[in-house]
């Protein structure tokens, strides 16, 4: 409940620059801006970090995401629940096309600006693939690859739970399994790991894409696209279109994130849809404020670190052990085996049991000590971004603290005989 | 790019489409049974 809530609340502001980039695209706002410095500008002062001739304050980003809110909202309440699905039937296939048509693009883009010869396809492919076992000593790194595979595969926070409830017992779960992840996958590493980050490089150098990346963890494919439609024929739909499809995949997580707090609210507080829906929207509509207000202190990337990356690895290591040694690894592998087209081999009945929670509580265990008091005393964090980083963990407690009770008390509800009212 | 770098791109690539062809082939092969 937590991490979905809080993931959610910033995820669907997140969405909603998608979609101010699609009308952006259509517009052709950000025609003839191809520098770092130029998309930097320009996304900066959308999101209210920058005020400059390209947007006067955030006043635009924040009508995007009310608008994005609002589709939520309506999706949440059914309204088009069943168009969304059939959307997302036709939109994901079409996104997938694109995608491979503008890795196409992005090869053939060769070395873009003669003037800096370093900044190339190649080099950009480098960027992502070249190995630097020296970072395999960095507890950072495992922390955050083990954060960003959860997060990408919903794993561990709440998201697969929202979409499994829609299995039969007898549905494969190895084979479902499987086929997600390797979607995933394919969309990930093979699409958006050479779309973005090879054209991040080739327009902007590895150091730009760096400066990029560290300053902000959304921002770096919002400035590298933008440039690669700039050079392919149509750039401007195209452009359009991709943000828009981007924006419905967005939606469709949002609404999956939504879900686990509103089924609390309907089964444990015997709350009506309608009034849950309200009441997970209005909250996550309230708690974003700061988020969109003190971006530029570092309020979202402080909440997208603790509970984007660290939470989903301490989540996932309770819910395996939860599954391995409470719900018992025999039972749960005859849950996996049940109708199953696809068996797992035995090897990886011990890797769920032993190894997956000792690799995990080792990753957790290191960063503890290595990196967490750096990280709990700010360094590296400005005096006048001190006080929002501080306000941003004051919130995920909160919100934490809330969800606590909320769920203890409908956990006493529950266990109440039949009869017994909540309140 | 180095060549290591290659490698490894190459091998990812390929596991993970071959993967892709797997399931695919797997889920179909379920879906049409009768």
């Amino acid at each position: 409940m937590f991490i979905p809530f809080t993931i959610g609340l910033y995820y669907i502001y997140i969405t909603s620059w998608t979609l101010g980039f699609s009308i952006f695209s259509l517009l052709g706002t950000y025609d003839g801006l191809a520098t770092r410095q130029a998309m930097g500008a320009f996304l900066g002062a959308y999101q209210g970090v920058l005020h400059n001739q390209y947007f006067g304050s955030v006043a635009t980003a924040y009508l995007s995401y009310l608008l994005t809110l609002a589709f939520t909202w309506f999706v949440l309440l059914g309204g088009v629940a069943k168009g969304i699905e059939r959307l997302a039937k036709t939109a994901i296939p079409l996104l997938f096309v694109l995608g491979a048509l503008l890795v196409a693009r992005v090869l053939s883009f060769g070395t873009p600006d003669v003037a800096h010869p370093d900044w190339n396809v190649s080099n950009g492919l480098g960027f992502v693939w070249n190995p630097d076992f020296s970072q395999l000593t960095n507890a950072s790194i495992w922390m955050a690859a083990a954060g960003q595979i959860f997060f990408t595969l919903s794993i561990g926070w709440g998201i697969i739970h929202t979409y499994v409830s829609y299995l039969r017992e007898d549905d494969d779960i190895a084979l479902t399994g499987m086929s997600t992840v390797g979607v995933n996958e394919f969309a990930e590493v093979i699409l958006g790991g050479t779309i973005a980050l090879t054209a991040a490089v080739a327009f902007f150098g590895v150091n730009g894409t760096r400066e990029i990346a560290h300053g902000g963890a959304f921002d770096l494919g919002f400035q590298a696209m933008p440039v690669i439609f700039q050079r392919v024929p149509a750039g401007n739909l195209i452009g359009a279109v991709w943000f828009l499809l981007l924006f419905f995949a967005g939606i469709t997580s949002a609404v999956a994130m939504a879900q686990p707090m509103i089924a609390l609210l309907e089964e444990g507080w015997n709350v009506t849809r309608t009034r849950a829906v309200s009441l997970v929207c209005g909250g996550m509509f309230v708690a974003v404020q700061p988020v969109i207000f003190f971006q530029s202190y570092g309020f979202l990337d402080e909440l997208d670190y603790w509970v984007g990356a660290v939470a989903l690895v301490v989540f996932a290591l309770l819910e395996i052990l939860i599954f391995a040694w409470i719900f018992g690894i025999d039972r749960g592998w005859d849950e996996i085996n049940r109708g199953a087209a696809v068996r797992p081999p035995a090897m990886f009945k011990p890797v769920i049991k032993y190894v997956t929670p000792a690799f995990l509580a080792v990753i957790l265990g290191w960063w503890l000590v290595t990196e967490v008091p750096g990280k709990l005393m700010m360094e590296g964090v400005s005096a006048q971004a001190r006080p929002y980083v501080i306000g941003a963990r004051v919130m995920m407690l909160a919100i934490l603290a809330l969800v606590w009770t909320l769920v203890a008390q409908a956990s006493r509800a529950w266990r109440r005989p039949p009869g017994g009212s909540l309140r | 790019m180095t060549a290591a770098g290659f490698i490894f791109m190459a091998a990812s690539w390929a596991a993970i489409v071959a993967l892709n062809v797997f399931c695919f082939a797997k889920l179909w092969s379920e879906n049409h049974r009768d």
